[in-house]
């Protein structure tokens, strides 16, 4: 294996840092992939998730600027890296190639 | 939503958070925790959302979160060679820079723990009383205890008799063995003199059963022949001039009345007794006892000695005194009757095994009869609470002044801060110099205690060796009482100090003279422990003064005493002949000796116990005790020896009589009764540690003279002395001649007082001289820290004296708070004190000036030398350094 293992969450997280687009902190990230998939998430969950994505060195982080909402503490803004990118591509890859070879893709019947 | 426009998130949570969580993930897990509660407060209500605030903030409660960043830095290494060279450099120079403060502290903490030691060595000598033998918790003594009909107590005793041993080691099969012990006096032979020894006699298993090593002779046959005498190392240098005396002979006269010397056989030579031992003998002879002295049942209720047993390993000691009792019931029925019928005895006789080991430190079952060490247990409080006074006040010390020491090094430690040290390094280098300084208080403790040592075991009455210290428990007790100190007095400031903040401490504005309230209350505390001891002291000397100094009610200047045992009436008239022939001789009156208890009725039923003396007519002169009432004795009435007796005063109160003279004392159980022919005023017969009781005088035949008084004129004492002692050779030469003076003896009664006296003397001295350089210490520092102000009150006008008055009174209102505390306290301590003498002076508000005068005088001249110092400095000089 050419790649770090991504877990499924933190290929969720990742992936949802890098559409956020340098907007992605914390509870941005919970509200969006609750939004996006529909499953409750929690914010601990979020934070290690990160964690573990920043030892990984698939996504950096840097204070933002101060909000009243938080009480005036600051975000920690994560952005993806060249090596996060590279890995979803890679993720992405691997599911292209196997989704093309599908001989008989699904229908839309799966859909409830 | 509507009573509270502004939701906030629950604090304990953040509070939580903030404590559990590693500090560089604060910021974004509570603001994103903040941001959450928000929105969801919004949207599903407060409570809810702080519901839902709690969940997700426990699920920050993770390793993951937990775990503290690491530094970028390289960590400190708390035990870098640089730094610890560091640490000693710094120390030293603080100790050789400020030479004073170093002094007092070591000093005072070296004097604190060297009493402590003291204590120690005399508490470990009491403890260790009688456990050297190997036999040990298998050795009893055999007491017995007075039984009332209604179950009560009335009398315990650890004293028996012939009979106890033996016939309860024949009864009882747990008992494996018995000794009996057995003091006496007698007289033996040295070169061509007669001297008077203590001698036990026992029984010949006591070798067996006690651990004392014989340097010659077999100790299982030592003391089989009557005819042997076992002697101490130390007896046999006194007596032979070597310790190599086995097989020679001494001459010793044992028979009561006078017979002759006779000739004993050293059997063996016993190492001389150890001093924590209660059995300490120079002489050991065989116990020999009559077989008809066996036999007599009544011989149960007579108890002049110590019975040991040893029982069996594993025995029960409830069954065992069961069946002691049984053995004793059956044996001794006979006589339990007769004393029941003569004496109207109704208590019951009980016999109870006492550990041998409990012996020395019991009150009620004391070492006595020939046991020595008798120890006032009270004592040993007393002195362990005098070092723990002492100890607590060499730490106030050493933590005042390292407190306001360090307040200066306030730089130091900004400085330290600033060049990266943690907290943890500085806690390190403070506790590390206060156990530095304190090994060095312990050296200095170690050789103080060796050089206090002999006056110590004066006061102490012991023995004690320095050599005590080195045994594994000690060392262990010792290491812990060096941490203890240590960390005791390194605690506070190297929390206090290290908990700095170096901006406060660079900039200089660290408050240095603010309100120290520890620094104010521990020097409170030292005075007052001051000058509670020096209430107690001031009380212990006046009473002691009252004691010695208090009319006695008779004359003992001048007055020889003289012990002659068994004088006869005839030897007396003789010795009254001879002596008389010296005209500086006034009056020789023979006397019973040691003091003889006894009861009798009165007014026809009422019994009443009291001192009987047996006297004759010269008696009361000799001693110049007037007769109020009646007549004394004498030789114009010849009935007066069969018929009469003399009365104090105490007995005719006790007795209730308005007329005494006439009345009748019924010595029933002897079938004579006296008639009362006077009254003598009362008069000290014993010691004023006891109320005056009643007391009868009487020329009874039945108890025999044992010593005579005589009255000799004044500054004619060599003379007379040397006439006395050449008329009792002569009369006597069978006797050895001893003699005391009464007024003498009478200030000997009081030496357990006087030991008090010097005790309580030594320690409230050693406690001013603490607090004082404790309190010198912290003026300097105060004078010190106050430099520039006192320079610019000088400037604007002040003068010397209002400067020292300014600087002194500080330090006085603290001592005269102290008095607060310690007065009441030292009031009823004296009061109970006090309350052991019948005698006893009143306690008076003088002696509490007295020892507040004293403790302000002795704060004021402490403190005084610093103030003018400092109030003479010239203002130039301390305004111009800066």
């Amino acid at each position: 294996m050419n790649r770090s293992y991504l877990g499924e969450f933190e290929e969720i997280v990742l992936l949802t840092v890098a559409v956020m687009e340098g907007h992605a902190y914390g509870v941005g990230l919970a509200h969006e992939i609750t939004e996006q998939t529909g499953r409750p998430v929690q914010l601990n969950q979020v934070h290690s998730a990160l964690q573990r994505l920043e030892e990984k060195g698939m996504v950096k982080s840097e204070m933002g600027e101060p909000t009243a909402e938080r009480g005036g503490r600051r975000k920690r803004l994560y952005t993806v890296t060249a090596y996060g990118q590279n890995t979803l591509k890679q993720v992405r890859d691997v599911r292209d190639g196997l989704w093309s070879r599908l001989v008989k893709p699904f229908t839309p019947a799966l859909d409830v | 939503m509507k009573a509270n426009p502004q939701p906030t998130p629950p604090t304990w949570a953040d509070k939580l958070l903030t404590w559990a969580c590693a500090s560089h993930l604060h910021e974004s897990i509570l603001g994103d925790l903040h941001e959450e509660f928000y929105f969801q407060a919004e949207r599903i209500g407060e409570r809810r959302a702080r519901l839902r605030y709690w969940r997700e903030a426990l699920g920050f409660i993770k390793p993951r979160y937990i775990r503290r960043q690491k530094s970028p830095y390289p960590a400190t290494f708390l035990f870098s060679h640089d730094m610890i060279r560091n640490y000693f450099t710094i120390a030293w120079r603080t100790l050789a820079h400020n030479k004073t403060y170093s002094f007092i502290n070591i000093v005072g903490l070296s004097i604190g723990l060297a009493a402590a030691m003291l204590i120690v060595l005399y508490s470990k000598d009491d403890v260790s009383f009688d456990r050297f033998h190997t036999n040990n918790p298998r050795i009893y003594r055999v007491a017995n205890r007075y039984m009332a009909p209604n179950g009560q107590q009335t009398g315990v005793t650890g004293i028996s008799g012939y009979l106890p041993g033996p016939k309860f080691a024949a009864g009882v099969p747990e008992i494996q063995a018995y000794v009996r012990l057995m003091q006496e006096q007698h007289d033996i032979k040295t070169g061509a003199g007669i001297r008077s020894e203590i001698v036990f006699h026992t029984d010949s298993a006591f070798f067996s059963i006690f651990s004392f090593p014989l340097l010659s002779g077999n100790p299982a046959t030592a003391l089989n022949n009557p005819r042997s005498v076992v002697i101490s190392e130390e007896m046999a240098q006194k007596q032979f001039g070597t310790s190599d005396a086995l097989g020679k002979t001494l001459t010793v006269r044992t028979g009561e009345k006078n017979t002759g010397f006779e000739p004993y056989t050293v059997t063996g030579i016993a190492k001389t007794c150890p001093q924590n031992s209660s059995i300490r003998f120079d002489i050991l002879m065989p116990l020999v006892v009559k077989p008809a002295d066996m036999e007599r049942s009544m011989n149960w209720f007579n108890t002049f000695l110590n019975t040991f047993v040893l029982l069996a390993p594993g025995s029960n000691l409830t069954q065992v005194e069961r069946k002691i009792n049984a053995v004793y019931n059956a044996d001794a029925k006979e006589a339990i009757r007769e004393v029941a019928r003569k004496y109207d005895m109704r208590d019951k006789k009980e016999y109870l095994l006492q550990p041998f080991t409990n012996i020395h430190l019991n009150a009620g079952l004391p070492p006595d009869n020939g046991l020595e060490g008798r120890t006032n247990p009270q004592l040993a409080y007393i002195l362990s609470g005098i070092a723990v006074f002492i100890l607590l006040i060499a730490c106030i010390n050493f933590i005042n002044l390292t407190v306001a020491r360090s307040l200066k090094r306030a730089k130091e430690i900004g400085v330290r801060k600033v060049v990266g040290s943690g907290r943890m390094q500085l806690m390190a280098q403070f506790l590390g110099e206060s156990f530095l300084l304190c090994s060095a208080a312990f050296a200095l403790g170690l050789v103080l205690v060796q050089a206090a040592l002999p006056t110590f075991n004066h006061l102490a009455n012991k023995a004690l060796a320095i050599s005590y210290l080195f045994d594994i428990k000690l060392m262990m007790g010792y290491l812990v009482l060096f941490l203890a100190t240590g960390l005791l007095a390194g605690f506070y400031p190297a929390l206090v100090l290290s908990g700095y903040s170096p901006v406060k401490t660079l900039y200089n504005r660290l408050q240095l003279s603010g309100k120290n309230y520890l620094q104010t209350s521990l020097v409170v505390l030292q005075f007052a422990i001051a000058s509670f001891l020096i209430v107690g002291t001031l009380t212990i000397y006046a009473q002691f003064d009252y004691l010695t100094s208090k009319d006695l009610g008779y004359n003992d200047k001048h007055l020889v005493s003289v012990d002659k045992q068994n004088l006869t009436r005839e030897e007396a008239f003789r010795l009254r002949q001879e002596l008389g022939k010296d005209p500086n001789i006034i009056a020789v009156a023979p006397k019973n000796a040691g003091r003889w208890n006894t009861s009798a009725k009165v007014n026809g039923n009422t019994e009443i116990a009291f001192t009987i003396e047996a006297v004759d007519p010269e008696f009361l002169p000799a001693i110049e005790v007037p007769v109020r009432m009646g007549r004394n004795f004498s030789h114009a009435f010849p009935a007066d020896s069969t018929h009469s007796v003399l009365v104090n005063e105490a007995f005719v109160k006790q007795a209730g009589w308005k007329n005494p003279i006439g009345q009748i004392v019924d010595f029933w159980y002897d079938n004579a009764r006296y008639t009362v022919v006077g009254v003598t005023r009362d008069y000290h017969y014993t010691d004023l540690n006891e109320k005056i009781g009643p007391q009868v005088f009487t020329m009874k035949h039945d108890i025999p003279y044992g010593r005579f008084l005589v009255k000799i004129k004044p500054g004619t004492e060599t003379g007379s002395l040397r006439h006395i002692a050449a008329t009792y050779a002569r009369l006597f030469p069978l006797n050895a001649y001893t003699y005391k003076f009464m007024d003498d003896e009478n200030l000997k009664k009081y030496e357990s007082e006087a030991k008090w006296k010097q005790i309580m003397l030594f320690s409230t001295m050693l406690t001013i001289f603490i607090s004082c350089i404790g309190l010198f210490g912290l003026a300097t520092l105060s004078a010190e820290r106050r430099t520039k102000e006192i320079g610019i009150r000088k400037v604007l006008g002040a003068s010397v004296n209002s400067i020292v008055h300014l600087l002194t009174s500080d330090f006085l209102k603290l001592v005269c708070i102290s008095f607060i505390f310690a007065f009441p306290m030292a009031w009823y301590a004296i009061d109970k004190w006090l309350q052991n003498y019948p005698y006893r002076i009143d306690i008076s508000a003088l002696t509490f000036i007295q020892a507040g005068l004293l403790a302000v005088s002795v704060a004021v001249v402490t403190v005084s030398f610093q103030s003018i110092r400092a109030a003479l400095m010239n203002p130039v000089e301390s305004l111009g350094n800066e």
